[in-house]
């Protein structure tokens, strides 16, 4: 076996994640006036970990190859009637997800130069938050993956609730209790399905999900795998968000700085759709089966109503918020299908929505870095002082938009596909109705468009430089992966489509 | 002859170790009349260390009893009595961390503290009733004393006369409770009313008893639960804890709430498992036990409903505090209702991760006190940026009060969501969920310290440095976090000590 210290194949993973901890741990030694060292330390404590991700996509990784890749488990607590392991693994679900993660951080650093009272514990919590995000992907040990799963709210609350706009308090508190209370329902029925089978191993749990056998008792006339179900939905639906569990989002998202809402948008709401592919369904396929349309019909009002009340935004980064509770129903609805093109559909999609949403959000925020608002109605013309600006934010947002030859259109067309075979021929009702959500889709993103860049010059505006170099850094890979993957989507599908058979060959009865 | 007196009196030994060193404490405050010298809180602590050396010394082996059967010497006892001197110490660290505290009659201070100590060490290791209910009194009158300590301080001597009266009624109704179940078995042994040991004379075993008088076994079982939950702040009972809690010295509150709440569990889990829950128990008996388990579980909701309700809209961190204390009595009630051996062991888990996140919180709330003179919210402001070890270290006992993991906290409310699920087939669940439920309300309040010292601007304070307060503080931070990374010993200690059947 290798040393646990040195970078192999099997520690490879556990660097990834804690970098950015060895990073916070040097910040926090570094006095607090040299500024410029912290951010030195921050930008290599998140780059290390993009290198090392890249590596093991086009090196360590085996496209095509079933189970899970790079796997390192050790014992970590196993006293008694506690057996818990350390262990990490990925597959080509979440190998992508964890390159975003890494991705999205490291442009974070950056970005952040703007946000006021900078101080060197923004830059600790910002590791620590890597830390977490990255550790959920990464775990194939349900206790481990609620270890992570908690240790970046806190992170959040501060960064939200320090660094956030005039209603921070709220919105912060309101999005930690949330995403706790949605928790707590994970840890019951993770405590449960212990209890019943004596393992907190992912990949176990998912053989007995698939075998059937759960052997908890009925409680309330629904069945134990039912209950489990449940509470491991909501906790996750809470997290993508789904309708009716998505008021935190506006708060959060506008309250938040500019490369928090990235991360919040780009990683965390992604994490809600993982924890269904990873930690929900394949756990309990009966009952995800059973009720499977129910998660459709609740993914088709999230992408019509998200749609419909961006539509009535004035806040732009408000819209953008409300913007990604609409795309997320997609992954929401592709997933429900059962179906395997929805299955990668919805994976693609998660991809592209954490590419798309994050430079939306760093597109608002340049414009707000200048104007110091985000009122839709109060804008007009900037496009004549900041043409560059103008064409990175119609190219961002067409992304969004679902734009044929980008990004999102192949996510959300194979989403809606998907759906359409379903077995279940109700879902077909549900792919018409949301091809509503696309309509309205286009219409908020071009008024908006529209009212910001277009129309007579606002005087106010016109002295206004135009996109600098550190911005377009921070934006150019995200609008480049929105372009790439639009046009080659086998580039990423090929990396997930063997995870996704497999994953459905757990889901569907009998294979 | 001889030798059975030599083992007797080396069973005693941490128990004489601690009454000698609170007299100690007493006469040398009279030879010394030393004003500002913390020599009497070294010796004290000292002391409480040569008793955890000889409870640690005879963990393994020196189990027995003396004194013809009352005092009983295992390793559940040993474990609570450990667990009594290391909160003694803390406290009286407390104490020499407080500059407030004036000088002058500090000697009565530790002497009271040691003597409510020595209470606890009889509390917790007798299978008789009598012995408990004295030892119950020692620690209730060392304690009245400790919560008027401040004798010109109205809210103080209010604290005092409030806990006498509440604290004799209940200590009252606990004895009527006993005094039935006397009546109705002949014995003052748990052991010979639990049918597992042969009593003297005429007496039978609770089975008997609750078949021909059911209703009256029931009345004195409530009794009995009663005094306990006052002893832990359960509802009902729990109405005297917050203001008794704030009108206080703070390390007095401190004690209350960590070392004399664990007392009275210790007691409760071995009245609770010496008469239910060994296996040789009577069946009745054993069923019967069941039944109480329901009844505890009704006290279980209630108190940490009610307790988080109440500190959710407090001004005063102190209070908040109280409640919050109320509220995890209602906690470690969940892991009680499994009424077996894994349900306990939780129950102790959750104390010692109780422990270090309360003693904690207090030692904050403690170090502020100190600098701006008050205790509400609004007090804390902007102290993040001034304090800042404090003030994470603060966050950490937050988090872990409430049980999020990285903390041990989380594995507390981990151990005691284990143990209630894993009975009658989840019929707790409601239990456990509840439980979940409200610690989420908790992070409202308990958020709301984070807030008030890194969320809210500062109004100029400036903070003292206190080295040692902040050392003894980073480190139950980083032993908070620690215990759960590295959690074995823990677990390790806590089933070794669970000797009781």
């Amino acid at each position: 076996m290798d040393s646990l210290l040195t970078l192999s194949e099997s520690t490879i993973l556990t660097w990834i994640t804690f970098i950015p901890l060895i990073g916070m741990t040097a910040i926090l030694c570094v006095p607090r006036q040299n500024m410029s060292l912290i951010k030195g330390i921050a930008g290599l404590a998140t780059f290390i970990p993009l290198v090392l991700a890249t590596m093991v996509y086009f090196g360590d990784f085996q496209t095509g190859a079933n189970g899970y890749q790079l796997v390192q488990s050790l014992p970590w607590i196993t006293v008694g009637e506690f057996q818990i392991n350390y262990t990490v693994g990925i597959d080509g679900l979440s190998l992508p997800l964890v390159w975003l993660t890494t991705l999205l951080m490291f442009i974070a650093v950056p970005a952040s130069e703007t946000v006021p009272r900078l101080s060197k514990a923004y830059y600790a919590l910002l590791l620590l938050l890597g830390c977490g995000i990255t550790g959920v992907f990464i775990s194939l040990d349900y206790f481990l993956f609620y270890v992570f799963w908690e240790v970046m709210l806190l992170p959040m609350y501060f960064l939200i609730g320090i660094w956030g706009g005039p209603k921070r308090e709220y919105a912060a508190i309101k999005f930690f209790l949330y995403t706790l209370a949605g928790s707590v329902l994970m840890l019951i029925a993770l405590i449960a399905m212990y209890l019943d089978q004596g393992t907190f191993s992912i990949p176990e749990m998912m053989a007995i999900g698939k075998a059937g056998m759960w052997t908890g008792p009925e409680l309330l006339g629904m069945s134990f795998t039912t209950w489990a179900f449940w509470f491991l939905f909501i906790a996750f639906a809470i997290k993508i968000p789904c309708f009716p569990f998505h008021t935190w989002l506006p708060d959060a998202h506008v309250q938040a700085p500019t490369p928090i809402s990235v991360i919040l948008a780009g990683i965390l709401l992604k994490l809600g759709g993982y924890g269904l592919i990873r930690g929900c369904f394949p756990i309990v396929p009966d009952a995800f089966r059973d009720n499977a349309y129910v998660l459709g019909v609740l993914g088709v009002i999230s992408i019509v109503y998200g749609a419909y009340v961006a539509l009535g935004q004035t806040d732009f980064k408000r819209m953008v918020a409300y913007s990604s509770v609409s795309h997320m129903g997609f992954v929401l609805l592709g997933m429900a299908a059962l179906t395997e093109w929805g299955m990668n559909g919805a994976a693609l999609q998660m991809f592209n929505h954490g590419t798309s949403s994050a430079a939306c959000f760093l597109i608002v925020g340049v414009i707000y870095d200048r104007a110091h608002h985000r009122d839709l109605n109060a804008f007009g013309g900037v496009a004549q002082v900041m043409p560059r600006y103008w064409a990175l934010a119609t190219f961002g947002f067409f992304a969004s938009l679902g734009l044929p030859g980008m990004a999102g259109f192949v996510s959300e067309a194979m989403t809606l596909v998907g759906a359409f075979q379903a077995e279940d021929t109700r879902f077909q009702i549900l792919v018409l109705i949301s091809c509503l959500g696309v309509v309205l889709t286009a219409a908020y993103i071009l008024w908006a468009l529209q009212r910001v860049f277009l129309g007579p010059l606002n005087e106010k505006y016109k002295g206004y430089p135009d996109i600098n170099g550190r911005e377009v850094f921070s934006l150019a890979p995200l609008l480049f992966l929105c372009l790439v993957l639009g046009i080659f989507p086998f580039y990423l599908l090929d990396w997930m489509d063997t995870s996704v058979v497999e994953l459905m060959s757990l889901l569907k009865p009998g294979s | 002859m001889q030798d059975i007196h030599l083992k007797g009196f080396g069973l005693l030994s941490p128990e004489l170790v601690l009454g000698a060193v609170s007299l100690l404490v007493l006469i040398m405050d009279l030879v010394w009349k030393e004003r500002g010298s913390s020599r009497l809180g070294w010796i004290s602590i000292a002391g409480l260390g040569l008793a955890s050396f000889l409870l640690l010394l005879g963990f393994d082996d020196s189990v027995g009893d003396t004194a013809f059967g009352i005092v009983v010497v295992d390793k559940f006892g040993n474990f609570f009595k450990l667990f009594t001197c290391a909160s003694l110490a803390v406290v009286i660290g407390f104490v020499m961390g407080d500059h407030r505290e004036r000088r002058d009659r500090i000697g009565e201070y530790y002497f009271l503290l040691l003597g409510a100590g020595m209470g606890i060490f009889f509390m917790v290791g007798t299978n008789n009733m009598m012995l408990l209910v004295l030892g119950l009194e020692l620690l209730s009158l060392a304690s009245y004393a400790l919560a008027g300590f401040h004798k010109g301080e109205k809210r103080s001597a209010e604290a005092a006369m409030k806990y006498v009266v509440f604290g004799g009624f209940s200590a009252g109704v606990m004895v009527y409770g006993i005094s039935l179940l006397y009546g109705l078995t002949g014995t003052m042994d748990l052991q010979v009313m639990a049918g597992t040991a042969e009593g003297v004379g005429l007496t039978r075993s609770l089975a008997e008893a609750v078949t021909t008088s059911p209703a009256t076994v029931a009345l004195a079982m409530v009794m009995i639960l009663g005094g306990f939950a006052f002893k832990i702040s359960v509802a009902p009972f729990h109405f005297w804890a917050p203001d008794v809690y704030e009108g206080s010295p703070t390390p007095v509150t401190t004690f209350l709430a960590v070392a004399s709440k664990a007392a009275g569990f210790g007691a409760l889990l071995r009245f609770l498992a010496v008469l239910f829950m060994s296996p040789d128990v009577a069946a009745a008996v054993g069923e019967y036990g069941i039944q109480v388990g329901s009844l505890i579980a009704i006290m279980a909701a209630v108190t940490m409903t009610l307790g988080n309700l109440a500190a959710v809209r407090q001004e005063s961190v102190k209070r908040m505090l109280a409640y919050s204390s109320v509220a995890h009595a209602g906690y470690v009630l969940v892991a009680l209702v499994a009424m077996n051996g894994p349900g306990l062991e939780a129950a102790m888990l959750y104390l010692v991760a109780y422990y270090l996140m309360n003693l904690g919180a207090f030692g904050v709330l403690l170090y502020f006190q100190g600098q701006t003179g008050k205790e509400t919210y609004a007090s804390l402001n902007g102290l993040g940026r001034a304090a800042p070890l404090i003030s994470v270290s603060a966050v950490v006992f937050l988090v872990s009060l409430t049980g999020l993991p990285p903390t041990v906290g989380f594995f507390g409310k981990l151990a005691v969501a284990k143990a209630a699920l894993a009975v009658q087939d989840g019929a707790y669940g409601w239990l456990v969920l509840l439980m979940l439920l409200n610690s989420v309300v908790s992070l409202y309040y308990y958020m709301r310290v984070a807030k008030h010292l890194f969320l809210k601007e500062s109004d100029g304070t400036t903070v003292r440095p206190q080295p040692a307060m902040a050392i003894l503080l980073v480190v139950f931070a980083a032993l908070n976090v620690i215990f759960l990374l590295y959690s074995a010993p823990l677990l390790k200690w806590t089933s070794a000590s669970m000797d009781l059947f």
